[in-house]
C-alpha cells in the first residue's frame, strides 16, 4: 500500500523537504528574524540608532547569503550582484518604518532585494545596447573565482568547473525573464512557489507553471530530459 | 484484459517535487503513482537528481566567489553604510567670490570691451589685406587654372598644388590636368579605384 507521504520521506530529497519545513516555519510572520525586524523598527523610531543597527547586524547575517545566492544566480555578475546586496540591506534599514509584520520578513527583503536586481539588469541591457560590452566583470569573478580556489585545486579540475558553471550559467541566461526570476527565487532562494507568489505579484498557479517551464527548458540545455 | 497503465506527466512529476521541496503533501494520487510504479519512480528520481545538482552547483558556484572573508568585508560595508544613512551629506561649499568675480555683470568690463575691439580690428585688417593680395594675383596669374607636381619637398610622395582662378571657364581644360596627372608614374596605384567609380556617361546612357 502507498502512502501518500512516502514520496516526500523516501527519496534523496528527504533532507531538503525537512530544510523546507523550516523555511516554511521561518517565513511565518512570528519567524525570529521577523521579530528582529520589529525591533528593530521600534528603535528606530524611539530613536535608538545605535541598538537598532546592532540588531540589525544580525538580520544581515540571517539573510546575507541566500540573498547573495539570489542576486548572483540572477545577475551573474559578482561586482553586481555584491552591491545589489548592500543596497538592499541599506534599503531595508532606511525604510523600516514603513514593514508591517503581516509580510515575514523573508518575503520583504527579497521583494526589495529582486527590485533591486531587475533594476540592475534593466540598465545593464541599456548598457549594452549603446556601448561595447565589457570583459572587465567577467575578468573580475573569473579572477575571484581562481583566487578563492585553494592552490593545490587540480586545474583539469578546475577547468571541469569553470565549464559546468558556463553551461548553467549560459542555460539559466536562455531562460524567458519571468521563467529566470521564478526558477532563481524557487531553486536558489529556497522560496516556496506561495512565496514567490508574494513577492512577485503573480498569482500562485502561474509561478508553479513558470517554474515547471524552466526546469524543463533547463533540462532540455543541460542533457536531462526535457 | 489487461489495462494500459498511465504513466505520471512530467507537470505532475514536478509538482511532486515542488511541494517536497516546500514542504506540502503531494497529490496523494501522483504520490501513490509514484510509489506503485517503477517506470515514474526512477523518472521522479532522476528528476529529483537534476534539481538537486543544480542547487548544488549553483551553491558552489556562489560559494566560490563569495568567500566567509568577502561575506564579512560585505557586512562591514553594508553597516558602514548604515552609519551613515542618518548623517546630512557632506556639501563642499561654492566658492561664493569667485562666483561673484567671474558673473557679476559690472565687474570687469574694461577688458572685454578691448578685447572686442581688438578682435574687430584686427578682422578689417586681414580683409583689406586679403583683398590686395587677391588683387595682385589676379593680375600676375597667367592662365584660369594650374595643376603642378612639386618632388622638391618629399620625392615619394607627390605633392598637388591647385590654384584655382576665377572664373573657372575651361573644364574641358580641368579634366584633362587631371587625366594627366592620373596617367603619371605615381598614381598608376589609383587606376583600380579610377576604374571602379561610376561614370556619367555611362549613368545617363543606362538610364536612356
Amino acid at each position: 500500500m502507498s502512502d501518500p507521504r512516502s514520496v516526500r520521506l523516501a527519496d534523496s530529497s528527504q533532507g531538503a523537504a525537512a530544510e523546507a519545513r523550516g523555511r516554511k516555519a521561518a517565513a511565518d510572520a512570528s519567524a525570529p528574524d521577523t521579530q528582529l525586524a520589529i525591533e528593530v523598527r521600534t528603535l528606530v523610531a524611539n530613536g535608538d540608532l545605535e541598538a537598532a543597527r546592532e540588531r540589525f547586524a544580525g538580520l544581515v547575517s540571517a539573510h546575507q547569503r541566500r540573498a547573495v545566492r539570489i542576486a548572483y544566480q540572477y545577475l551573474r555578475d559578482a561586482a553586481e550582484a555584491d552591491e545589489a546586496v548592500q543596497d538592499a540591506f541599506v534599503k531595508v534599514f532606511g525604510h523600516i518604518s514603513s514593514y508591517r509584520e503581516a509580510w515575514p520578513f523573508e518575503v520583504w527583503f527579497t521583494r526589495i532585494l529582486i527590485n533591486g536586481c531587475l533594476d540592475r539588469r534593466k540598465a545593464r541591457a541599456r548598457r549594452d545596447r549603446w556601448f561595447v560590452a565589457s570583459e572587465e566583470a567577467t575578468g573580475l569573478d573569473e579572477a575571484r573565482y581562481a583566487g578563492s580556489v585553494a592552490p593545490d585545486n587540480d586545474p583539469e579540475a578546475r577547468i571541469l568547473a569553470r565549464e559546468r558553471r558556463a553551461r548553467l550559467a549560459s542555460a539559466i541566461s536562455r531562460l524567458d525573464g519571468r521563467q529566470r526570476l521564478v526558477f532563481t527565487l524557487c531553486h536558489f532562494g529556497d522560496r516556496t512557489p506561495r512565496e514567490v507568489s508574494a513577492i512577485t505579484g503573480l498569482n500562485e498557479s502561474t509561478v508553479r507553471v513558470h517554474l515547471f517551464r524552466a526546469a524543463r527548458k533547463l533540462r532540455g540545455l543541460l542533457g536531462g530530459k526535457s | 484484459m489487461i489495462g494500459r497503465v498511465r504513466h505520471l506527466q512530467e507537470d505532475r512529476l514536478f509538482d511532486c517535487y515542488t511541494a517536497a521541496q516546500a514542504g506540502e503533501l503531494p497529490d496523494p494520487r501522483s504520490a501513490a503513482h509514484i510509489a506503485d510504479c517503477t517506470e515514474c519512480r526512477a523518472r521522479y528520481d532522476e528528476l529529483v537528481q537534476f534539481m538537486d545538482g543544480l542547487r548544488q552547483e549553483a551553491d558552489e558556484d556562489t560559494a566560490a566567489v563569495f568567500t566567509p572573508e568577502t561575506l564579512r568585508a560585505q557586512q562591514q560595508h553594508i553597516m558602514r553604510r548604515i552609519e551613515h544613512l542618518g548623517h546630512p551629506a557632506r556639501v563642499l561649499s561654492f566658492p561664493g567670490r569667485v562666483v561673484r568675480r567671474h558673473f557679476a555683470p559690472a565687474a570687469g568690463r574694461i577688458a572685454p570691451r578691448w578685447t572686442a575691439a581688438a578682435a574687430a580690428a584686427g578682422l578689417v585688417i586681414g580683409v583689406g589685406v586679403g583683398v590686395v593680395f587677391d588683387s595682385r594675383n589676379r593680375v600676375a596669374a597667367p592662365g584660369p587654372l594650374a595643376m603642378t607636381i612639386s618632388r622638391t619637398a618629399r620625392p615619394a610622395a607627390p605633392v598637388v598644388s591647385v590654384a584655382v582662378e576665377a572664373p573657372v571657364a575651361d573644364d574641358d581644360a580641368f579634366l584633362s590636368e587631371i587625366e594627366t596627372v592620373l596617367g603619371g608614374p605615381h598614381n598608376q596605384e589609383l587606376l583600380p579605384f579610377d576604374a571602379l567609380t561610376p561614370r556619367v556617361q555611362e549613368l545617363l546612357a543606362g538610364l536612356r
